[in-house]
């Protein structure tokens, strides 16, 4: 395939998004109205269509030429580099923004683009009567056109520019019925909690250029030997670039204890919480850190802290989840817990070279899968959602697979999918980060850590079989039962919002089974800059863990189904029994109320302090500086009389003030 | 040689120099036309903005056909034209296109607002045609007579044209004033050009640096050399001469008065484009004086001086918009002060070019033309965009005062927003062209603090002054947007689609655009560097 072609179908991936966005926000309000979708839904097609282009086709066919196992550590894989345009070039500043495309961002853009098509043709049903349709889909566009760059992105600088605008859109869709006064709240829970990541990304930012030098991911990234050198220049700074990184994907990635934020943005439509709260940017965590694996390979300290940090997360969700009545923020709160898995594989790098790059793949394996499983779940809740009148609380409805037969069946194999059964999506990714981390077990130096957080995960496997199940059982088992909301007849979803159900159902049925055992993901996904392939004879498939996670996921649900379907009374007896523990869960941990009490009544107390500081000293202080110039404009306005004579003065005064100085000076 | 010959040779020259002459010939013809036609009694039939528009149209092409081949590298080699009184080279091919362009856009601009009634129009465009071609030869210039008959050429006019509005008692005074400065400061410049010309026995600029180092190395020798001092006083009275048309401090006085008194298209088009030839002159004459051995620190020593004076300058032009309440007096005073942070380019220029190292620092040098090329191309759209509307809200509300402009966004948005982008960019903001400006020339005059840590100062100067002058800008963006319209003042119904808003509009977009898209501009502009400085990049 041509040059040209290439750099055509790499700009247009986020090109054709962003016109969606200026057209719709443009012409939406007045012209498109509840046609606003079809710019969307044909910028997102065009991304899609040139995504897989991009997967299967250029890529694949730089990458017999790039391939050269021989030079372990720098090897840069195929990639696609296109210069957009060179902004500034003064002195040494060189702004650029460039386009860059390898393996990993091929996989993210084309997981991203398909579930947003997806989700916007599911959105055009269920926002069809909201005043603000055009503002939902231009906000939409903005979001997918703000993701395609974060992992098009090829420096640093660029990156957070996109980081900080898929926030923003995220805070504008978290809003988006900005009349509801939780939503509004959400909104801003989520700026600022996202805020403590973004000061540890741009930290670890600023150190890489001090260290570095450079921006640029090749630069910095591909060349171990360069890392090494740096880190021998200055002992322990990659160690805390990775920590700041890492805090940065932690706030967008949603970990403990930044992952309050999260559950309240579920205030927002259920698309986007499909699009952006499941599926996408809620990865962009995972990537950053997958991104930067050459980094956190030099830092097994902060690997470990990855892996730690991901197993409380992954924890303490399921666990919260077990308890909330929410249907939405049961799958938000599995989302929470997903994301932990995923950072738990990705630290096992720690414990030998040779986990590395199974611990990547394991992690963007299961980021891969669960964007299909986790998007088709928050669908099917938006369509039970949809049907009941906007009511959610579990406890207000149930029995509704009679009156909702596709959300049902759609919804189980999500549920499946999540819970890890045997064959689905999730069975195949969760049983390869089960696997990497037994093998971390292993390893001498950190074995007995691996073992703790391999037990963890284990346990909160089990824990989401009974969570995702035990919502799956209370919505659609049981005694019909309807929410007043609802009226009569509750409707199944219209033909519009069912067949992306179905599609995604499909791919949280097949997609693992398809690339997960046939190792086509591991191998596309390892010519990524930084990581080393693995040969082919030692990959194999981990039998004992997958029995041991077919059993796990089982008992989970069999548990669900006995409390919840057979004999209905027990989880009643269970919470009363040990009401502490459950009101801790329900509680969420009083998360939100630590945090408050630790961080946001200090802060508060410190932003009045620094009111007061401002208005007496600080608005003193600006005040007089803004009277300087207003005072010293009278000194000018002095000289000019209007009387041509004094001007004349002035003029002869100067011209001999500066003949006297040429003749003393010389 | 033989009369024969020489009227031979002086053939060959004209012929060969003509071609290169035709942008300045074809506005000459135009002057001729229209008058013609007054006198005809033609303008009756075909009115004379069409005339000058054409005329404009034509010259812009020819200058834009030679401005294109300036992307080719190498294409415009350095020839001497007319026995060697002017210079055609990439710098003059810049300004001219640079200066036709203007020319084109303020004849636009005149023609939408209807400044000139149609019975002046014809003496109005035959003043506006004369000064541009003053202009043209002001950036041309490499003989030191020359350089006195284009600044002449350009002010006379000018005299003229800020007097064009009668009966208006403003005005009258304004070009009055205009005329009595002129006039010192031309008396001044003339004894300037005289003491360098006598004392180095030529009026040619290419030959003024070769026979300063013979002066230099001859007699007493070095800088008390008595015949260095002449010169270095020459020197400074030229550049007093100039310091008038560029209306930098104490040689700015007239400039308020003047705008004042003028109407706002003549105003727009003396804040840009005679500042604008009377840069290149500078840039033509301290190039002239530059790399003479033994006087490389007199030259410096003028570099810090104007460095000196555009720190003044600056200053003095921002405090005093302050206070104004004048829409043109403001943006006279904010003229003043982007006088200011262009001669900073010219001083970092001097110094960096004089200074021991100068072989190192080719690229610096450029960048620090580059810079002030960039930044006046800059300037013209984006000071042109504000003065027209100024303009177009006077054709409406008849008044030049901040306060007629209240609440305007409510009645006019393009108007208003054109008016942001222009301001924001007069202040430096990024994403547009005024920052990329600002940049390349505060860079330029950091490196030159290298060489004399003087040049720091101004950077800093320049770097406050910036903030400074938020102030004053934001204040006038703040009374379009943010107060109501006064319900008795009159309605400035412009809407989006007229040729009112299109001609604004098109401003704002390449204001926009030497923003973004840097690269547009500053490459030509680094190559006319290159032509001038005679300094490849390395």
């Amino acid at each position: 395939m041509s040059e040209e072609i290439q750099q055509l179908v790499l700009w247009l991936i986020p090109v054709a998004p962003l016109a969606s966005a200026v057209i719709t926000a443009l012409l939406g309000p007045k012209l498109l109205r509840y046609k606003s979708h079809l710019p969307c839904w044909s910028a997102l097609a065009v991304s899609f269509v040139c995504s897989l282009i991009l997967l299967l086709k250029i890529l694949p066919s730089i990458g017999s030429a790039a391939v050269d196992p021989g030079e372990i550590g720098t090897f840069a894989g195929p990639q696609v580099l296109v210069s957009g345009y060179e902004w500034l070039n003064v002195g040494d500043l060189h702004a650029n923004i460039e386009l860059r495309a390898d393996s990993i961002t091929a996989i993210m853009l084309s997981m991203v683009t398909g579930v947003s098509l997806l989700v916007s043709m599911f959105g055009s049903g269920y926002m069809s009567h909201d005043l603000g349709y055009p503002r939902f889909f231009a906000a939409v566009s903005m979001f997918v056109f703000s993701m395609c760059m974060l992992v098009l992105s090829g420096s640093f600088a660029l990156l957070f520019v996109f980081w900080e605008a898929v926030g923003l859109c995220s805070y504008l869709l978290i809003g988006f019925w900005f009349q509801k006064p939780s939503a509004a709240a959400a909104a801003k829970k989520a700026f600022v909690v996202n805020r403590i990541g973004d000061f540890g990304l741009i930290m670890g930012i600023f150190l890489i250029w001090t260290n570095f030098g450079s921006l640029d991911f090749v630069t910095v990234l591909s060349d171990s030997a360069r890392i090494a050198a740096v880190e021998v220049k200055n002992p322990g700074v990659i160690q805390l670039i990775c920590f700041c990184l890492f805090l940065g994907a932690m706030g967008k990635s949603a970990q403990f204890p930044l992952q309050v934020w999260l559950p309240d943005a579920m205030e927002g439509p259920t698309p986007v919480s499909a699009l952006i709260h499941a599926a996408t940017m809620v990865t962009a965590g995972v990537y950053l850190v997958a991104r930067c694996t050459p980094l956190f390979v030099m830092a097994p300290n902060a690997q470990l802290a990855v892996s730690a940090i991901g197993a409380a997360t992954a924890a303490i969700a399921a666990l919260t989840a077990l308890t909330q009545m929410d249907l939405k923020r049961v799958l938000a709160y599995s989302t929470v817990s997903q994301l932990g898995f995923m950072f738990m594989a990705l630290g096992c790098g720690a414990a030998s070279a040779e986990l590395v790059t199974p611990a990547v793949t394991a992690g963007m394996f299961h980021l891969f899968t669960h964007a299909f499983f986790k998007a088709l779940l928050f669908l099917a809740a938006g369509s039970v959602m949809h049907a009941m009148g906007d009511v959610i609380d579990m406890r207000r409805f149930s029995g509704l697979k009679h009156a909702l037969p596709i959300t049902h069946w759609t919804f189980l194999v999500g549920a499946a999918a999540l819970a890890g059964v045997p064959l689905l999506a999730g069975f195949w990714s969760k049983d390869d980060i089960l696997a990497v981390l037994a093998e971390a077990s292993h390893s001498k130096e950190h074995g007995l850590f691996f073992g703790v957080i391999w037990a963890v995960a284990t346990g909160t496997a089990f824990l989401t079989a009974f969570y995702t199940f035990r919502a799956y059982f209370m919505t659609f088992c049981g005694p019909e039962k309807f929410p007043e909301e609802a009226g009569h007849h509750p409707h199944e979803a219209t033909p519009i919002m069912a067949w992306p159900l179905r599609i995604l159902a499909v791919c949280a049925a097949l997609i693992g089974l398809a690339v997960g055992p046939t190792h086509l993901f591991a191998n596309y996904l390892q010519k990524t800059m930084g990581l080393t392939p693995v040969p082919p004879e030692s990959q194999h498939l981990h039998w004992g863990v997958m029995a041991l996670s077919s059993v796990v996921a089982i008992a989970g649900i069999g548990l669900a189904w006995m409390f919840y379907v057979a004999s209905p009374k027990v989880p009643g007896a269970i919470a009363s029994a040990m009401k502490p523990l459950y009101l801790i869960s329900q509680g969420k941990f009083f998360l939100d109320e630590i945090l408050k009490a630790l961080v946001v009544l200090p802060l508060v107390g410190i932003a009045k302090l620094a009111t007061v500081f401002d208005r007496g000293v600080i608005d003193c202080i600006v005040d007089s500086i803004g009277a300087i110039p207003r005072a010293l404009s009278s000194i000018p306005r002095q000289f000019h009389t209007g009387v041509v004579s004094s001007y004349a003065g002035f003029m002869w005064a100067g011209v001999v003030a500066a003949v006297v100085l040429v003749l003393t000076m010389f | 040689m033989l009369f024969t010959d020489l009227i031979n040779s002086l053939i060959t020259d004209t012929t060969q120099s003509i071609p290169r002459f035709g942008v300045e010939l074809c506005l000459s013809a135009t002057i001729v036309l229209m008058l013609l036609m007054r006198l005809s009694g033609l303008d009756r039939l075909i009115p004379a903005c069409l005339t000058a528009t054409v005329g404009a149209l034509v010259a812009t092409f020819l200058a834009y056909k030679q401005f294109d081949a300036l992307h080719a590298k190498d294409a415009v080699v350095t020839t001497h034209i007319f026995t060697g009184l002017l210079v055609h080279d990439s710098f003059t091919v810049f300004f001219r296109g640079f200066l036709a362009l203007f020319l084109l856009l303020t004849v636009a601009l005149t023609s939408l607002t209807g400044i000139p009634d149609e019975e002046d129009s014809p003496d109005f465009y035959s003043l506006l045609f004369g000064a541009t071609i003053g202009m043209m030869l002001m950036a041309s210039a490499n003989n030191l007579l020359m350089l006195f008959i284009g600044v002449e050429m350009t002010s006379v006019p000018s005299y003229a044209m800020v007097g064009f509005l009668k009966g208006r008692k403003v005005s009258s005074e304004a070009a009055l004033k205009y005329v009595v400065y002129g006039a010192g400061a031309a008396g001044v410049m003339l004894y300037g050009i005289s003491l360098v010309g006598g004392v180095l026995g030529t009026t040619d600029m290419s030959l003024l640096s070769q026979r300063l180092a013979e002066a230099a190395a001859g007699g007493s020798g070095g800088l008390k050399d008595p015949e260095v001092r002449t010169v270095a006083l020459g020197t400074m009275l030229v550049m007093v001469g100039l310091a008038f048309k560029l209306s930098l401090v104490p040689f700015h006085f007239w400039c308020p008065d003047a705008f004042e008194g003028a109407s706002a298209e003549v105003a727009g088009f003396l804040s840009v484009a005679s500042k604008a030839g009377a840069f290149g002159l500078l840039v033509r004459f301290c190039l002239a004086l530059s790399g003479a051995k033994g006087t490389e620190s007199l030259m410096i020593s003028f570099g810090l001086g104007l460095g000196f004076i555009a720190c003044i300058t600056t200053t003095f032009g921002n405090l005093a918009a302050y206070t104004q309440t004048n829409l043109k007096r403001l943006l006279a005073y904010s003229t003043i002060a982007h006088a200011g942070y262009m001669v900073m380019a010219v001083a970092a220029l001097l110094v960096l070019k004089n200074s021991p190292q100068a072989a190192t620092l080719t690229e610096n040098i450029n960048q620090s033309i580059e810079g002030l090329l960039y930044y006046l191309v800059v300037y013209l759209f984006m000071n042109l965009g504000a003065f027209a509307v100024i303009a177009i809200a006077r054709n409406y509300t008849f008044s030049e005062e901040v306060d007629s402009f209240k609440g305007l966004i409510s009645q006019s948005p393009t108007l208003c927003i054109v008016m942001l982008i222009c301001m924001f960019s007069l202040v430096g903001m990024p994403p547009f062209g005024g920052f990329v400006g600002k940049l390349f020339i505060f860079a330029s005059a950091f490196k030159a603090g290298e060489v004399h840590g003087f040049m720091y100062v101004v950077v800093a100067f320049g770097a406050l002054n910036t903030v400074f002058s938020l102030v004053y800008y934001i204040r006038v963006l703040r009374t379009m947007f943010l107060e109501a319209r006064p319900a008795d003042a009159r309605p400035v119904p412009v809407r989006l689609v007229s040729w009112e808003s299109a001609f604004v509009v098109t401003l704002a977009v390449f204001v926009l655009l030497l923003g973004v898209l840097p690269h547009m501009m500053s490459q030509t502009a680094n190559d006319a560097a290159q032509a001038i400085a005679q300094l490849p990049n390395p």
